[in-house]
């Protein structure tokens, strides 16, 4: 990749950062252009990323070295398929959701806190961009930070007693897990004296210390198992997940968790290299056997939920462990269903979460028996949720059923037909808890005096994220071929 | 119970742990990795490459200046947070702790505070300018400032340092050092380098060493200014918070 190409990554990672800093000044100038002003930031970065399309080659990555500098010295953007893709699918999640804000947050967050939520949710999209792509650990931890600090607080940004407990909880649970990633670092830094991630790979093999790698290496998996909420580790997410605002919810469980377990197979796969070394095998085997409790886990209790954006979270606990199992295969298949699926639940979870704030926007109502007969007077967000579970679910032709269709095939590949069969029961877990949801919305009457006979569907500035949502899922079903082979290739070439 | 069996949770790891540390390469021997690896370039040749005679400096700056331009982001996102939990201070009049409780603070303590501020402020001046020679730099200059405008603050009240400090002075220059650090990484793709290159106007034989070492100094003052203003509005936010509670005229 030669000319103004090669900076696009940097800017597409810098720009939202930019709009980030600039905001407080627009806020005082004009407070209506913040929201169209933090779209605009996100839109040229999405512009940006779409220009690079076909110029990451799948079968290797482009490095950009920051400030000139040679790999160990500076730090180093490594552009990988897989981090593009990645790239993308933050930008794009992002931009729906920051549009879907607009309406929303008008209505739960007081006036004097509007900038600070797009000032957050832009530093929440950039940091999440430069850690899929970043080619440098501590680089790594730097961004890790930024999500973090903006995750709990947008997560209290409504201001009620409940949302501050849980964005409490969420930040007891989250500051240590973000410690103990610099205690990993600092162990692996001690041993090898390197922070790049290509440099590390080359060393990890060859210096003595190997009790200090297989504690970092150990610290590192546990710390973002909390922050990518696997199963043991979960606690804070049903809570902090549910009583953020909306669109922020679809953030949080669409991408932040899912970016977070990203991070383990960019750590394993990156920087220790699997198949040298047989106590990571070992390590990683832990981990798939915590994502195959996930998956039943997060879906029976999901089944149990009253509250409909609870369930949704939980069913994002689930899904998290459906990307650990995915990675866990050691296989490029099922590495490309895990990043698959971090793209289509991603996009089915934002939208299942848009629809929730639908429902509360207009009605007020966050409990499930409380959709019954939704259908008449809430008709698009009623069939913009059916599509979207569709996917949840992982029925053809949806973007759910590529990847679970790697995710098992994977698994079958490496002979762990257990958790294949794991990952088929949490399908059906799933379509346990979105049909009866489904069934509600369409084929019960509902209380009388809950629903009007009458259409009033969200404004059209909220339909619109959210159907461009759940028509998304169906896109990337019908068009995946147009993703996989190169998404197969780069998950080889990860795995090499 | 389950206090016991937390307290022997942490036992077993912070053993587990020891053992890790037992097993690590031995405090200051020459031959350790991180005295092997990147280290030996960095203190033989930092002053010539990146023209800061201040080592810390030209790594956090320039080697390492996308992880600085990360750790503005955070100190920047730490003020968005609190904003976002407590809103900022409203315009206008503000009746704070020091009208409400009517306890006025003594001469002596107004005096000597009004005395010793612009003392503060010169010397986190020089902390931010002098960072490249010497130890400083823009995080300490502008924590410097911040105490400053606390000390201030605790005394004068919240209305006269807001009209000190007014917002439409800060909201600006909050984000100041996520934007020079932005504007100086452009400016690297100008002199044909890459982000944060510092090169900028192309010179046939390689960097400026003149020019590189402004950059940096922008880039503290960038870094101070930003600070100190991010710590201000905190500060801001949280005496208000402080008075909210209580009845305003």
């Amino acid at each position: 990749m030669s000319g103004a190409f090669k900076h696009l990554p940097i800017m597409m990672i810098t720009l939202p950062m930019l709009g980030a800093a600039l905001m407080p000044f627009v806020s005082y100038l004009r407070r209506e252009a913040v929201p169209w002003v933090s779209a605009l930031f996100l839109v040229v970065s999405g512009v940006l990323g779409l220009l690079l399309a076909g110029r990451i080659p799948p079968d290797g990555c482009v490095g950009y070295r920051l400030g000139g500098w040679e790999p160990p010295f500076g730090i180093e953007l490594k552009v990988d398929f897989a981090g593009y893709f990645l790239m993308m699918v933050v930008c794009g999640i992002s931009l729906l959701a920051l549009l879907y804000s607009r309406l929303y947050i008008i209505r739960e967050v007081e006036g004097g806190k509007i900038t600070a939520y797009y000032v957050l949710f832009l530093l929440l999209s950039a940091s999440m961009m430069g850690f899929v792509v970043t080619g440098d650990i501590f680089n790594l931890f730097v961004f890790m930070e930024i999500l973090a600090i903006s995750s709990y607080a947008l997560v209290a940004v409504t201001g009620n007693r409940n949302a501050v407990r849980a964005a409490f909880k969420y930040l007891l649970m989250g500051a240590p897990s973000s410690i103990m990633v610099l205690l990993g670092i600092g162990l692996l830094y001690s041993a090898t004296g390197t922070l790049n991630m290509a440099d590390l790979a080359a060393r990890v093999g060859e210096t003595g210390y190997r009790e200090v790698l297989i504690a970092s290496f150990a610290v590192l998996v546990l710390a973002f198992m909390v922050k990518a909420a696997i199963f043991p580790l979960h606690l804070w997410l049903p809570d902090a997940h549910s009583i953020a605002p909306s669109p922020m919810s679809a953030m949080l469980s669409g991408l932040v968790v899912a970016v977070s377990a990203f991070a383990i197979a960019r750590i394993a796969f990156s920087v220790f290299t699997v198949h040298s070394w047989g106590v990571v095998g070992t390590t990683l085997d832990a981990l798939a056997a915590a994502g195959a409790a996930a998956v039943l886990f997060g879906g029976i209790m999901a089944i149990y939920q009253r509250d409909f954006k609870m369930m949704i979270a939980y069913s994002t606990i689930s899904h998290m462990g459906y990307i650990v199992l995915g990675f866990t295969a050691l296989n490029p298949e099922g590495l490309t269903g895990a990043v698959y699926h971090v793209l289509d639940h991603g996009i089915a979870k934002a939208c299942l979460f848009l629809c929730a704030g639908n429902f509360i926007y207009r009605k007020g109502y966050r409990r499930i028996d409380q959709l019954k007969g939704a259908w008449r007077e809430m008709p698009w967000t009623c069939f913009a949720f059916a599509l979207a579970a569709w996917s949840v679910i992982g029925l053809p032709p949806s973007a759910g059923f590529i990847s679970k269709w790697y995710l098992v095939y994977g698994n079958v590949k490496a002979d762990r037909v257990p958790y294949a069969v794991v990952l088929l029961i949490g399908a059906i877990l799933a379509a346990v808890y979105c049909f009866r949801i489904i069934y509600y919305m369409f084929f019960q009457p509902g209380e009388e005096g809950a629903w009007r006979d009458q259409v009033m569907d969200a404004p059209a500035g909220m339909l619109a994220p959210t159907w461009a949502l759940s028509l998304a899922t169906l896109f990337f079903g019908v068009f995946s071929y147009l993703f996989l082979d190169s998404l197969l290739k780069a998950a080889a070439s990860l795995l090499a | 119970m389950k206090r016991l069996v937390s307290l022997l949770f942490i036992g077993a790891l912070a053993l587990l742990l020891l053992y890790v540390v037992s097993r690590m390469p031995p405090m200051g021997e020459p031959d350790n990795p991180t005295a092997t690896r990147v280290v030996p370039r960095y203190l033989e040749k930092a002053e010539d490459e990146t023209h800061t005679p201040n080592v810390v400096t030209g790594i956090i700056l320039n080697y390492r200046g996308f992880d600085t331009m990360g750790e503005v982001t955070v100190i920047y996102c730490a003020l968005a947070a609190v904003l976002a939990v407590l809103g900022r201070e409203r315009r206008g009049r503000i009746r704070d702790y020091v009208e409400l409780s009517g306890l006025p603070s003594s001469v002596i303590v107004r005096t000597m505070v009004a005395l010793v501020v612009p003392f503060i402020l010169l010397f986190s001046l020089y902390t931010i300018f002098h960072g490249e020679t010497s130890p400083g730099g823009g995080f300490q200059g502008g924590a410097v400032i911040g105490a400053s405008m606390i000390i201030f603050t605790t005394i004068y009240g919240l209305h006269l340092s807001s009209v000190k400090v007014p917002q439409r002075f800060r909201s600006p220059l909050e984000g100041s050092a996520v934007i020079t650090f932005f504007l100086v990484g452009v400016l690297g793709f100008f002199g044909g380098g890459n982000f944060l290159t510092y090169a900028w106007p192309r010179v046939s034989e390689g960097l400026h060493p003149a020019l590189v070492t402004w950059l940096t100094v922008l880039v503290e003052v960038g870094i101070g200014l930003g600070g100190a203003m991010v710590l201000i509005s905190i500060l801001f936010a949280m005496v208000r918070e402080e008075g909210a509670d209580e009845p305003l005229a």
